[in-house]
């Protein structure tokens, strides 16, 4: 399994889709502070939140499903994905080091706005800006475990479409609209109802709101942590088995 | 140690309605270069498929190195190197990180081997050039080089002369040999240059539509075709009319450029040269022949077969 990791890392680091999307992401978050109306700003946790959280939580979430096009679907299309396949290595390890550092570049992606633009938010404006810590942790934290449940969730699309266009396509618009999608689901069939309150697409955006919710109750604790995890666990063993026996044209 | 790296049996393969494989029953064995020979979709590449575990069997099994169950298999896969349908290359990578990527998947300890192979192809002054904007003949030798990545016993090549200029071709033919002969390589090479396969192969199966019609060795080949006498002379007609009446036969073909081919008279050829020069007719060209792979080919299948 580590040789498969170091071969997932080392396509990783040289995917020029992941870097460009870096790229932008670095530049919008040191330039993007340098717009807002500096008298107006809100201070610590609001500002975090408003400024920086919001845009993540709505936008660049998104952002993973392009790089699940070229990093997963590209390997189909190029044909590449023959050589990994009849490499001889069991197929449910091929699919889990791909997963896995498939999650770690979604994760990274995720996580450049709420580290450098508050970072350099505090530079301009100084260093009132910064949200409490605890929010602050607890956010980065939520934040990677939510990228790695979405990634598992764009990981098993991904080796079903095998076309990076297509896959994007399909992504883009079904992290977008999943939510909405969800919620009349559940609300035309009541029993999936509790089901899809807890689901990932329904709970990321409570992300914003930890600080205001006080101590986590047990409830919180499921909510916040151990769906993203179930998440995980249950897309990665529905891809591992679909990629299990999938024929690589 | 096995005889055969490679055998399967009734190995078939169903795709919706049509038998892409059926009942194929292949044997190659340790050492040898295996021609596979076949037209567009007649089997080839599902077979190689179907061995690399990109496909699965609809019918039949396969033993490869004497295992046929995962995940004996798995490890079996390991001492292969395999081109299916084409190199496959990250497009964005040099041939060296390109090298590198499934160094790393096949778990070969050591850089060196990513020079070494590199210089083996003849790639090794590529540096900073990406495998996008290589020919396609340097893209088959990467793809070449990365099936050779990991020094294994047993090559699966399709068509891995495609797109190679005359001079490519005679180098990747030295380097099979090469591989063979001082390695130990066994290899399974298809490709539709027939000529190229010819000199390059010690066995072959033929397939078509599915069905291995044969299995046959180079010297095999060589005795089951049709040997003849080329014949060019200044008047074909007249030729063909004296084969006729002089040595009682019908037995010749007329090709379109008037070269003519007489078959069973290549052991008394100055029976036929004598006819002919008694009739005044000058022979330009006269010389015993045999048919090449491709007419042995053509005429297996029975004929040439169009869309």
């Amino acid at each position: 399994m580590g040789n498969l990791l170091k071969t997932e890392w080392y396509k990783l680091r040289k995917d020029r889709s992941f870097w460009v999307l870096l790229l932008i992401l670095f530049g919008f978050a040191v330039f993007y502070p340098l717009l807002i109306n500096p008298d107006a700003l809100p201070t610590g946790n609001d500002f975090y939140r408003g400024h920086i959280l919001s845009i993540n939580t709505d936008i660049i979430r998104l952002f993973p499903a392009i790089l699940a096009g070229f990093f997963i679907s590209s390997e189909y299309s190029l044909g590449t994905m023959k050589s990994i396949a009849s490499s001889g290595n069991s197929r449910i390890r091929l699919y889990f080091a791909k997963l896995t550092i498939f999650s770690i570049g979604s994760a990274i992606i995720m996580l450049v706005l709420p580290i450098f633009m508050l970072g350099a938010s505090l530079i301009y404006f100084g260093f009132n800006l910064m949200p409490d810590w605890p929010f602050f942790l607890q956010t980065i934290g939520l934040i990677a475990l939510y990228a790695v449940a979405f990634a598992s969730i764009m990981a098993f699309f991904s080796t079903i479409l095998t076309d990076s266009g297509k896959s994007i396509a399909f992504l883009i618009l079904f992290i977008a609209l999943g939510g909405s999608l969800l919620e009349y689901i559940g609300s035309k069939i009541s029993f999936l109802e509790p089901l899809i309150l807890h689901s990932i697409f329904m709970t990321q955006p409570s992300i914003l709101l930890i600080d205001q919710v006080g101590q986590w109750s047990g409830e919180d604790v499921v909510t916040y942590i151990v769906v993203p995890i179930v998440t995980f666990i249950v897309f990665g063993i529905l891809g591992s088995l679909l990629y299990r026996k999938k024929e690589i044209k | 140690m096995n005889e055969y790296v490679l055998k399967t049996s009734q190995l078939s393969k169903k795709y919706q309605n049509k038998m892409a494989l059926d009942q194929v029953n292949l044997a190659i064995k340790e050492g040898s270069i295996y021609g596979f020979i076949g037209q567009n979709g007649a089997g080839k590449s599902t077979l190689i498929r179907l061995i690399a575990g990109l496909a699965f069997p609809t019918a039949g099994t396969f033993e490869l190195f004497g295992v046929g169950h995962e995940p004996e298999l798995h490890e079996a896969r390991k001492r292969i190197g395999t081109i299916i349908e084409g190199p496959a290359l990250y497009p964005n990578m040099t041939a060296a990180e390109n090298l590198e990527a499934h160094r790393l998947l096949k778990g070969i300890p050591g850089k060196e081997c990513v020079e070494k192979t590199l210089a083996l192809v003849g790639l090794q002054d590529t540096e900073k050039k990406k495998a996008k904007n290589f020919s396609l003949g340097m893209k088959q030798r990467l793809g070449l080089a990365i099936a050779l990545l990991g020094d294994p016993e047993f090559l699966i090549l399709d068509e891995p002369i495609n797109g190679l200029d005359p001079m490519g071709v005679v180098e990747i033919r030295e380097l099979l040999k090469k591989l063979n002969q001082e390695y130990g390589i066994t290899i399974l090479i298809s490709s539709h240059i027939l000529s190229e396969l010819h000199l390059l192969a010690t066995h072959y199966g033929i397939i078509h539509n599915g069905e291995l019609l044969e299995q046959l060795t180079a010297q095999e080949l060589n005795e089951k075709s049709q040997h003849y006498l080329h014949i060019k002379v200044d008047n074909p007609e007249k030729c063909a009319s004296i084969i006729e009446s002089k040595l009682a036969t019908n037995n010749f073909e007329v090709m379109p450029n008037g070269v003519i081919k007489l078959f069973g008279f290549v052991d008394v050829p100055g029976k036929v040269s004598q006819a002919l020069t008694n009739e005044g007719l000058v022979i330009e060209q006269f010389m015993p022949m045999g048919e090449d792979l491709e007419a042995y080919f053509t005429k297996r299948i029975g004929g040439v077969h169009h869309g």
